[in-house]
C-alpha cells in the first residue's frame, strides 16, 4: 500500500512550522500577574478571580495567523511556545531562565526584555503565592520542595495543575458556545444555588464570553488578511454547532488550546474522534465534490496546530519527562456498545494521515478488541511497521474490565478513551487526574536493606535489622510495610497540593467541558465531575522482580550470601564482586517466560496496588494504580545505588511494565507472555510496555502479518497495552558500544532474525550501514 | 516405552522457516559433514559442553568441580573424550562460559515448552519447526511428539536432509503439515567427497514424498563451489522437474555458523566465504527460472 502524501500547501505549512524556534511564551505569566496583582486586595472568588485573568490575557495577547493555515489559533505569542503557567509549578520551571536559550537538547529562546520583565515583577510576586507554596506551611513547605527536587522516591505532577481528562468535545460541537451558555443560564435559574455555586457559574459565563471574544479576535485578523475561507469559518464557531469537519475542528483546536492556558498543557485528550466527527464526515463524504484527500490534509493541519503545543521544563524535569511531551491523545478504533468492530471510514482516513505525516503530536491511540476486523488490525500495524512507534496500542477486552474494576459503569465502558500517554478514561464525565504523581517502587528495597534509609555509598557497616529477614515472605512484608509508609507521606503532599488548587486556582473554562461540573456547580478541581479517580504510577516493577528472585535464589535457596553480603555489594556497586555478580545475572530474570520471576514480579505489582487504592482522593475519587514511567525510570535511576539485580548505581530503571533492557533474551514471544502473566484486570490507569523491533524485522506484508500475530496473541493472553518501536541505525550504533544494555534487540540478517549482540563486529556494522542506506 | 532426544535450543518467534510466528527446534545429530554447516554444534548427537572464550574469566571453577580431569585452563577447556557429561563445570561456571549444547527432554517435556507459544502460533498461522541436526536421527521421538502437536493442532514444519530410512519414517513423515527437503549435492560422488555420507536414499525418499501427496517443499542452500555449480544446478532442475516441483526455495550461505566451531572445538574446516556474490546469485536464480521453476529466495 502507497503511503499517502499530504498536499504542497500543508507540506509547506509544515515546514515553516518545523523551522519555527520554539520560544518562551511570557504573555501568560505577565497578563496573570497584571491581575493578580490588580486584585490582590480585594475579596473576589478564586473561580472569578481565575476566570478574569483568563479573560484578561485572552483580551491582551498576541495572536497570529501564518500563512496557509486552515485552523488558527495559537498557544502562546509565538508559533512554537512554551506557556509559563506562573501561579502553578510554571515559577518553579524559570530557576531555567537563564539556561533555556543555551540547554544542547529542547533550547527554548526567551525574547530580549522578557527576561528582566519575568524577573522584577513577575517571579517575586508568585515566590509565596503559587499553587505549591499555598499548599504547606512553612515547615512542611521545604520539606515538599526538597522532595520535589530530590525526585528519588516520587514526583508530585499534580503540583502543575490537574489536567488529563478528555473535554466533551462531542457535546461541544454539537452545540457550540451558544448551547454552553443557554446550559449555565439554565442552571443558573435554580434558586436554591448557593454563593459559590452562582460565583462558579458566573465564571463559567466569564470564560465562555472569554471564549467567543477571542475567536472574534480571529475573525478580525482573518479580514484584515484577506482570508475569507477563515472569515467564514469564525463565523459560526465557536457559537454555533459545528456544521462541517474544518468548523469541528477549528471549534475543538480553539478549546484544546485554551484548556490548556487555563489548566495546563499535560494530558488534555481528544478522545474517540473516528466516532464522534463520524456523522459530520459522512455528511461531507455524500456531497459531490467530496475529495478524501482534503479531509487528510484537514487533519494534518490539526495534527500541525497540536504540535505547536511543548511544555516549559527546567533541565530537572526534562530528566524526568524528556522528549517534550503534552500528552495530548487522539484515540482511534475499537469496539462498539455490543463487542463489534466500531472501525469506519474515518479511522481509515486518521490512519493515512499517521501513515504519511508523522509529527510530533497528537499521541495516537488504537484500540484493539477480539472483535476488531482483520482489515483494521491489519492496516494498524501496517503503520506502526513504518516506523515512528504510533500508534500504541490497547486491549480492550482488557482495559473495559479493568475500568469496571473500578468503579466505571459497565454500560458506558465501551467507550472509554485514552488520557495523556497510556490512560483509560470514560470520555464527557470523568476527571480522573491519572498522571497525579509517579512513584519509584524499586527504591523500596533499597530502604529495606539500609534500615529506613537510602543506602549510603561505601558504607558496609554492620545491618543488624538484616539478620531478622529469614525468609522471602519476612523481606516481603516488610517491603510492603516500607511502600506502604512512602505512599502515605506521598498522599499527604497531593492531598494539600490538591486542596490548595480547588481552593486557590480552579479551572472553570476545563470544567465546562466536564460532565457534572455545570449540574453541581462545582469546579473539576472540587469534585465536580461526575466521576473522580487520581492515578499514581509504579516504576521499577521489573527491577524490583529481579532484586527480589536474587535475594529468593542467591539468600534463601542456595544460602551462598548473605542479605548483608547483598547490601554490602550494593553500597560497593559490586566493586570487586565479579563473581558475585555473575552469579546474580544468572539468576533467571522477568521477561523470559520464567515461572518464579514472573510471579514475584506479579506480587510486587499487587503489593502496589494495595498500598494505592486503599486511598481516596480529596474529591472522593478512589485512587488506583498505573504502571508507566515516562523518562522517570533514567531519574529515578539516577539517584539508586546499585541493586541486588546486578543494576549498577545511578543505572535506569526499567520502563514501564517493560523487562530491564537486555534481560529477555528469548524474544518478544517470552518477553509479552511475561508481561501477560501480570494481573492487568487491577491496573486501572493503565500500563506502558515499548517493544522494539529493527525495521527490517517487520517490513513488508510478511512483517505485518507476524506484526498482527504478536499483537493479537499477546492480547488473547491478558495484555494491556503495547508500542512497537522500530528501531534507527542510532540504536544500533549504540548497541554496539553497549552490547550488555541491547541484548534483546532484535535484528533481521538476510533472511531471519538474531540478536543485534550475537552477531560479529563486521556483521553489526553492515547492518548499521544496511539501515542507514534504507532511511 | 519412552523415548528422548537432545535439543540443543529452542528458539521462539522464528518468522522464516515456515509460515506464521513459530517455534524451531534444534535436535542434535546428523549423518552428514556439511561444511558449510550453520550449526556444526549440532552433528554430534551427543550432549556436550560449548566453551564461550570470550565470556570466561579464568575463575578456575570448571577445573575444581570436575572429577574427570576433562577440563583445564589452557587451551580449549574441555577435553570431550575425557568428559563423562556430569555437567558440574556448566554449573560451577558463573559466567556463562560453559553451557550445555544439547539438554535431553521427553517429548513431554519438549512439548510444553513449545506450548507456551501456542497463542502466537494461533494468531499467526505459525507453529513448530523441527531442525537441527538431522531431526529424522530420533524418528520415534520425533513421532510422539508430532502426535502432540496434532492433538494440540499445533502445525509443524519440517527440515530434513532427506537422509531417513523410508519404512521407518514414514509415519512421522505423513504427520507432518510441511516438510521442507533439503537438496545440496546430487551427484553421488561428490556427495560423499563433501558431505561426508552417501547418497544412497535421498532422491528416492523426496520420489516417495511426492507421488503420497504429502506437502513438501524443495530447498537448497547455495554455496560457492559446493552447490552452485552449473552440472549440480542443472541436476536439481531436473530433478524438481522430475518430480513436477513449480518452485524451489533458495537458501543463500553466510558464514554465520563458523564462529560456533570454536565454541566446540569441532574439526570442521572454515570456508573463508564471504557473502554470496550479487551476479552470480542472478545467474543461479536464472537457471531454475528458465526452466520454469519460481525461485522462493529465503536468504538464511
Amino acid at each position: 500500500m502507497t503511503v499517502w502524501c499530504p498536499s504542497a500547501e500543508t507540506l509547506a505549512v509544515h515546514a515553516d512550522h518545523l523551522t519555527s524556534q520554539p520560544a518562551l511564551g511570557a504573555e501568560r505569566a505577565i497578563h496573570y500577574t497584571e491581575y493578580w496583582k490588580r486584585k490582590s486586595n480585594d475579596e473576589t472568588p478564586a473561580c472569578l478571580r481565575n476566570a478574569g485573568a483568563l479573560a484578561h490575557h485572552l483580551e491582551k495577547r498576541s495572536i497570529q495567523i501564518f500563512p496557509g493555515e486552515l485552523i488558527v489559533g495559537c498557544h502562546t505569542e509565538h508559533r512554537i511556545g512554551a506557556i509559563c503557567h506562573v501561579e502553578k509549578a510554571g515559577s518553579a520551571m524559570l530557576e531555567d531562565l537563564f539556561r533555556f536559550e543555551k540547554r544542547p537538547v529542547n533550547a527554548i529562546r526567551v525574547d530580549p526584555g522578557v527576561k528582566g520583565t519575568l524577573l522584577r515583577s513577575v517571579v517575586p510576586y508568585w515566590l509565596n503565592r503559587s499553587l505549591p507554596m499555598k499548599a504547606f506551611p512553612l515547615r512542611q513547605k521545604l520539606k515538599y520542595a526538597a522532595d520535589q527536587l530530590g525526585a528519588a522516591h516520587y514526583v508530585i505532577n499534580e503540583a502543575a495543575g490537574v489536567a488529563h481528562f478528555l473535554p466533551d468535545y462531542e457535546q461541544l460541537i454539537e452545540i457550540g458556545t451558544e448551547g454552553l451558555r443557554q446550559k449555565l443560564d439554565e442552571r443558573m435559574d435554580d434558586d436554591a444555588l448557593d454563593e459559590d455555586a452562582k460565583n462558579y457559574l458566573q465564571a463559567s459565563l466569564i470564560c465562555v464570553e472569554a471564549v467567543e471574544r477571542f475567536s472574534d479576535r480571529y475573525r478580525d485578523e482573518a479580514i484584515r488578511q484577506g482570508r475569507a475561507d477563515i472569515v467564514e469559518v469564525l463565523e459560526r464557531v465557536p457559537r454555533q454547532p459545528a456544521a462541517n469537519l474544518r468548523e469541528a475542528l477549528q471549534l475543538i483546536w480553539f478549546f484544546q488550546l485554551l484548556i490548556q492556558i487555563e489548566s495546563v498543557d499535560q494530558g488534555i485528550s481528544l478522545g474517540r474522534v473516528d466516532q464522534y466527527l463520524l456523522p459530520l464526515y459522512l455528511e461531507e463524504k455524500a456531497a459531490a465534490d467530496f475529495d478524501a484527500d482534503e479531509i487528510r490534509n484537514l487533519f494534518a493541519h490539526f495534527c500541525i496546530k497540536l504540535s505547536e503545543v511543548i511544555p516549559l521544563f527546567s533541565g530537572r524535569v526534562t530528566e524526568m519527562f524528556a522528549g517534550l511531551p503534552s500528552g495530548q491523545a487522539l484515540c482511534i478504533g475499537g469496539l462498539d456498545e455490543d463487542g463489534n468492530d466500531a472501525s469506519n471510514e474515518l479511522t481509515f482516513v486518521l490512519l493515512d494521515v499517521i501513515d504519511g505525516f508523522k509529527t510530533r503530536q497528537p499521541n495516537w491511540h488504537a484500540r484493539i478488541g477480539a472483535g476488531s476486523g482483520d482489515h483494521y488490525v491489519r492496516r494498524v500495524l501496517e503503520v506502526v511497521s513504518g516506523g515512528g512507534g504510533s500508534p500504541a496500542l490497547y486491549n480492550d477486552d482488557v482495559i473495559q474490565p479493568a475500568m469496571v474494576e473500578r468503579g466505571v459503569d459497565p454500560s458506558k465502558v465501551w467507550n472509554y478513551a485514552l488520557v495523556g500517554c497510556v490512560e483509560p478514561a470514560l470520555p464527557k464525565e470523568s476527571f480522573t487526574s491519572s498522571d497525579a504523581a509517579i512513584f519509584n517502587l524499586a527504591i523500596g528495597l533499597e530502604v529495606v536493606l539500609g534500615g529506613g534509609q537510602l543506602i549510603k555509598k561505601g558504607d558496609t557497616s554492620e545491618r543488624p535489622w538484616l539478620a531478622e529477614i529469614q525468609s522471602m515472605e519476612r523481606l516481603l512484608e516488610i517491603l510492603e510495610d516500607q511502600t506502604q509508609e512512602r505512599v502515605l507521606k506521598l498522599k499527604a503532599s497531593l492531598d494539600a497540593i490538591e486542596l490548595s488548587g480547588a481552593r486557590f486556582f480552579p479551572t472553570p473554562l476545563s470544567s465546562l467541558t466536564i460532565g457534572g461540573c455545570v449540574e453541581n456547580a462545582t469546579d473539576s478541581t472540587a469534585g465536580g465531575a461526575w466521576y473522580n479517580a487520581s492515578g499514581i504510577q509504579a516504576v521499577g516493577v521489573a527491577d524490583l522482580a529481579n532484586s527480589l528472585a536474587v535475594i529468593d535464589e542467591l539468600v534463601f535457596r542456595q544460602e551462598e550470601y548473605t542479605l548483608q553480603e547483598i547490601a554490602n555489594a550494593c553500597a560497593t556497586d559490586f566493586s570487586e564482586q565479579n563473581l558475585l555478580l555473575a552469579r546474580v545475572r544468572k539468576v533467571p530474570k522477568f521477561g523470559n517466560d520464567d515461572a518464579v520471576v514472573d510471579e514475584l514480579a506479579n506480587r510486587v505489582a499487587l503489593m502496589f496496588d494495595r498500598c494505592i487504592s486503599q486511598h481516596t482522593n480529596t474529591r472522593a475519587g478512589k485512587w488506583m494504580p498505573g504502571y508507566y514511567s515516562m523518562t522517570c525510570h533514567q531519574g529515578f535511576g539516577k539517584k539508586m545505588a546499585a541493586m541486588p539485580s546486578g543494576r549498577l548505581a545511578g543505572r535506569p530503571l526499567a520502563d514501564g511494565l517493560a523487562p530491564v533492557d537486555g534481560t529477555d533474551r528469548l524474544g518478544p514471544t517470552a518477553s509479552l507472555n511475561s508481561v501477560a502473566k501480570l494481573d492487568h484486570l487491577r491496573f486501572g490507569n493503565g500500563i506502558n510496555l515499548n517493544v522494539k523491533f529493527d525495521s527490517a524485522a517487520v517490513e513488508g506484508e510478511k512483517g505485518t502479518d507476524i506484526l498482527v500475530g504478536l499483537v493479537r496473541g499477546y492480547f488473547a493472553q491478558g495484555g494491556m497495552q503495547m508500542q512497537v518501536n522500530v528501531v534507527d541505525p542510532d540504536v544500533l550504533e549504540a548497541a554496539m558500544s553497549d552490547p550488555e544494555s541491547h541484548r534483546n534487540l532484535l535484528v533481521r540478517i538476510s533472511g531471519y532474525c538474531a540478536y543485534f549482540v550475537d552477531l560479529t563486529p563486521a556483521m553489526q556494522q553492515e547492518l548499521i550501514d544496511r539501515t542507514r542506506q534504507r532511511t | 516405552m519412552e523415548f528422548t532426544a537432545p535439543i540443543f535450543d529452542i528458539q521462539r518467534f522464528s518468522t522464516h522457516d515456515g509460515p506464521g510466528i513459530r517455534s524451531l527446534v534444534f535436535l542434535k545429530g546428523c549423518a552428514l559433514h556439511c561444511p558449510w554447516c550453520q550449526n556444526p554444534e549440532s552433528q554430534d548427537v551427543r550432549p556436550l559442553v560449548g566453551f564461550y572464550r570470550d565470556r570466561c574469566q579464568e575463575s578456575g571453577a570448571c577445573v575444581e568441580v570436575c572429577e574427570d580431569d576433562a577440563v583445564r585452563l589452557d587451551g580449549f577447556r574441555i577435553d570431550h573424550q575425557r568428559c563423562s557429561r556430569c555437567w558440574l563445570c556448566v554449573d560451577a561456571c558463573a559466567h556463562d562460559a560453559l553451557r550445555l549444547v544439547g539438554e535431553t527432554l521427553t517429548p513431554e517435556e519438549l512439548m510444553a515448552r513449545v506450548m507456551k507459544d501456542l497463542p502466537y502460533y494461533e494468531t499467526s498461522g505459525g507453529g513448530v519447526t523441527f531442525t537441527g541436526g538431522e531431526p529424522t536421527v530420533h524418528i520415534e521421538f520425533l513421532e510422539r511428539v508430532l502426535l502432540l502437536c496434532a492433538e494440540a493442532k499445533v502445525h509443524t514444519n519440517i527440515e530434513t536432509s532427506g537422509t531417513f530410512q523410508w519404512s521407518r519414517s514414514r509415519a512421522a513423515l505423513e504427520l507432518l503439515d510441511l516438510i521442507y527437503f533439503d537438496l545440496k549435492i546430487l551427484d553421488p560422488d561428490g556427495h560423499r567427497r563433501h558431505l561426508g555420507a552417501g547418497f544412497e536414499n535421498i532422491i528416492e525418499n523426496a520420489n516417495k514424498l511426492v507421488s503420497l501427496g504429502l506437502p513438501v517443499e524443495f530447498r537448497m542452500p547455495v554455496v560457492s563451489g559446493y552447490t552452485d555449480t552449473d552440472d549440480n544446478i542443472g541436476a536439481v532442475v531436473g530433478l524438481l522437474r522430475r518430480l513436477d516441483q513449480r518452485f524451489i526455495h533458495l537458501l543463500e550461505y553466510h558464514n554465520m555458523g563458523e564462529a560456533k566451531i570454536d565454541v566446540i572445538a569441532g574439526n570442521q574446516p572454515k570456508l573463508g566465504l564471504g557473502r554470496y556474490p550479487s551476479d552470480r546469485w542472478g545467474s543461479v536464480c536464472g537457471a531454475f527460472e528458465d526452466a520454469g521453476i519460481e525461485v522462493l529466495h529465503d536468504a538464511r
